[in-house]
């Protein structure tokens, strides 16, 4: 049903140009790197303190806070330089598991960071119950570190 | 590689007053470097393992040497930072804003990481490869070539 869609993305301007170019994927990928390095930085140092190592003497809240213009920031990066990446090969990530995998588990971290964990950090609940604040953080690694996994692999495939 | 970048690039920022304002730079330092040490450890192995699957191209890979280079140069800052502006820390260690010298180690940090993170990823293309020739002279004596330039 997608695959009529994937393959008319691929083949428009913008997709043939990153494609026939020898320079702009791998310039493109770089900038995709980058976000990664700074997602993973600011997804890390609040997980870490949730699960009670990192910056202890600050609270999730405060933490949180300064870290999530940079989440958002990059997130918002990887998404221009991700499109960009997919245009260029739309119709191999039709075929890709791990695209598909990739996809999946973005949108499962994306949702969870916005609801559950972001939940758990405004209302406090990990202080009352701290269990609940490293189960948050190990699901949030989790979906995370799919992502970057599911990422990488797409370009072995 | 994630892990570390995004936990150095925070130190980095705070030394800019881009983030984290509130908590001293000691702190930044004590509690969140020791984890960018463990990633650039577990980088250092497998990142080795890399260049053991396919030395010789590795080594004549223009990209590979640019970010050994800019690897060598981001150690340096680190050098620097530490033996002259860590080590009187106390005198701005609540700073929102910290000194320039700080701001400026900071900013180089982030700019070399970058560097090596980039280059890094080139690695994979062989647009310089020796034996995908034929390369101006340059090119050649920078990766180190030994084979004759097919053209002669």
């Amino acid at each position: 049903m997608l695959l009529p869609f994937f393959s008319q993305l691929e083949h428009s301007w913008m997709g043939q140009s990153i494609q026939s170019s020898v320079w702009l994927f791998p310039v493109i990928e770089s900038i995709h790197l980058v976000g990664l390095g700074i997602i993973a930085g600011s997804v890390l140092i609040v997980d870490m303190r949730l699960l009670g190592v990192g910056l202890r003497s600050q609270s999730v809240e405060e933490v949180a806070d300064n870290a999530r213009p940079w989440m958002i920031g990059s997130l918002a990066l990887m998404f221009a330089s991700g499109i960009l990446l997919f245009l260029s090969e739309a119709t191999k990530c039709y075929y890709s598991f791990p695209f598909w995998f990739k996809m999946s588990s973005l949108a499962l971290a994306i949702v969870f960071t916005f609801t559950l964990k972001g939940r758990v950090i405004r209302q406090k609940l990990d202080q009352r119950h701290p269990l609940l604040g490293k189960a948050t953080a190990i699901v949030s690694l989790g979906l995370w570190f799919g992502v970057a996994w599911g990422g990488r692999w797409i370009g072995f495939s | 590689m994630a892990a570390f970048f995004g936990l150095a690039l925070l130190f980095d920022l705070r030394l800019l007053g881009w983030t984290m304002r509130r908590v001293p730079v000691s702190e930044m330092s004590r509690r969140v470097l020791p984890w960018t040490v463990v990633a650039f450890i577990v980088m250092v192995l497998s990142g080795s393992l890399l260049v053991f699957a396919i030395p010789l191209r590795t080594y004549q890979n223009v990209f590979f040497r640019t970010k050994m280079l800019m690897l060598a140069l981001a150690g340096l800052n680190v050098w620097i930072f530490n033996s002259r502006v860590y080590r009187r820390v106390e005198t701005w260690d609540l700073d929102a804003l910290p000194p320039r010298a700080a701001r400026v180690a900071g900013a180089l940090s982030i700019a070399l990481w970058i560097a090596v993170i980039v280059s890094g990823r080139m690695i994979a293309y062989n647009w310089f490869d020796c034996d995908t020739q034929p390369h101006s002279a340059i090119i050649r004596s920078l990766a180190g070539c030994t084979m004759p330039d097919s053209r002669n």
